[in-house]
């Protein structure tokens, strides 16, 4: 598993370079940032069952098959496996963004995940619905934007210094981004 | 790569539970110390080359028996892979610094070095005289402050140990 500034040192290696220069300012800013960052992963893991139970509710309101008979979220006990693995997916994905760098979603999440879903019958298209559903919600908890139904107001804000959290969002939305791609 | 963050996620993952607030402040206060890491690295890596060099001028000087014929320091092709070695050291340490663990150190320099240099029947107290000169020739405020002098010095002892 690696971290934003392992990665740096892995990327030096394989030129056998010495880190400096370049390198150093983005991981100074990674430093700078810091604060952000682990206030943007508390904003995603304190709401993570709300953001997995609406990203599942979501799914199957698009898709109401799936809890009927048949369906791959009845009964109950699919269904609990389905808010499960959206719940862990979630869960990687706050490593990654706390760490910078990919590597353990990838080796310790995706590896193999599309394999194991398509040998257990899960609809890909659906979890990838819901992952992407999940990403709408990270990013909205980071940016502070979450809102009820439009025009209501914002719930659940968190009581953190305000700034620009664009950067930090988008590099979220990325690890989603993988995860879908993953799956696809 | 073992560091603070790694380390931290390794442990939540075990425990299959989301990075907490502890979690949180651990990896806070690995970024507090990063700042001085940072400047040692950055310092480093802009002097490598000098400061390799003086290294290994204060170990031949030290060891002059290794410009004898057939000693390790003998011929061209020999002083230029003994300047490499260290510079390779200085390299691995100026990871170390980034990482802020001795994670590059331990698995690129440290695993296997004993083995290697009894094959290849090198001394290892020239490499140590080496890094003791340079230890004690850095300096703060000249060439780094001093938080980040203790940071290097930290791990060229770290080195020193290893070869000791």
């Amino acid at each position: 598993m690696l971290d934003a500034f392992s990665r740096a040192v892995i990327n030096a290696d394989s030129k056998t370079a010495c880190i400096g220069g370049e390198e150093l300012s983005s991981l100074r800013t990674f430093i700078s940032e810091g604060n952000k960052r682990l206030d943007a992963v508390n904003a995603v893991a304190s709401n993570a069952s709300c953001i997995v139970s609406d990203s599942v509710a979501g799914m199957i309101c698009e898709n109401q098959g799936l809890i009927q008979a048949g369906g791959n979220c009845y009964p109950n006990r699919r269904m609990a496996a389905c808010l499960r693995d959206g719940e862990i997916i979630l869960r990687y994905v706050t490593y990654a963004l706390l760490a910078g760098d990919a590597s353990v979603l990838e080796d310790r999440c995706l590896n193999g995940l599309k394999e194991t879903y398509i040998a257990l019958g899960v609809p890909l298209g659906s979890a990838a619905r819901a992952v992407s559903i999940m990403k709408a919600c990270s990013v909205a908890h980071i940016n502070q934007t979450n809102e009820m139904y439009s025009g209501t107001p914002k719930y659940r804000k968190m009581e953190t210094q305000q700034g620009d959290c664009s950067s930090l969002a988008s590099e979220c939305a990325s690890y989603f981004d993988r995860v879908i791609a993953a799956l696809s | 790569m073992k560091s603070v963050v790694t380390t931290v996620v390794s442990a939540a993952d075990a425990a299959g539970r989301f990075p907490s607030t502890s979690d949180l402040e651990s990896v806070q206060g690995s970024l507090q110390r990063a700042a001085a890491r940072l400047e040692a690295a950055e310092k480093l890596a802009a002097g490598i080359d000098a400061v390799a060099k003086e290294g290994y001028d204060a170990c031949i000087k030290k060891y002059p028996y290794l410009n004898d014929a057939g000693e390790a320091n003998s011929t061209d092709v020999f002083k230029e892979k003994c300047l490499r070695d260290i510079k390779h050291y200085l390299r691995l340490i100026n990871y170390c610094l980034i990482v802020g663990g001795t994670g590059p150190l331990d698995e690129w320099g440290i695993a296997g070095q004993r083995e290697v240099y009894r094959a290849l029947s090198l001394p290892t107290a020239p490499y140590v005289e080496a890094m003791r000169f340079t230890r004690d020739r850095a300096c703060a405020p000249r060439d780094m402050s001093a938080q980040a002098l203790v940071e290097f010095r930290a791990l060229l002892d770290y080195v020193i140990n290893s070869l000791s």
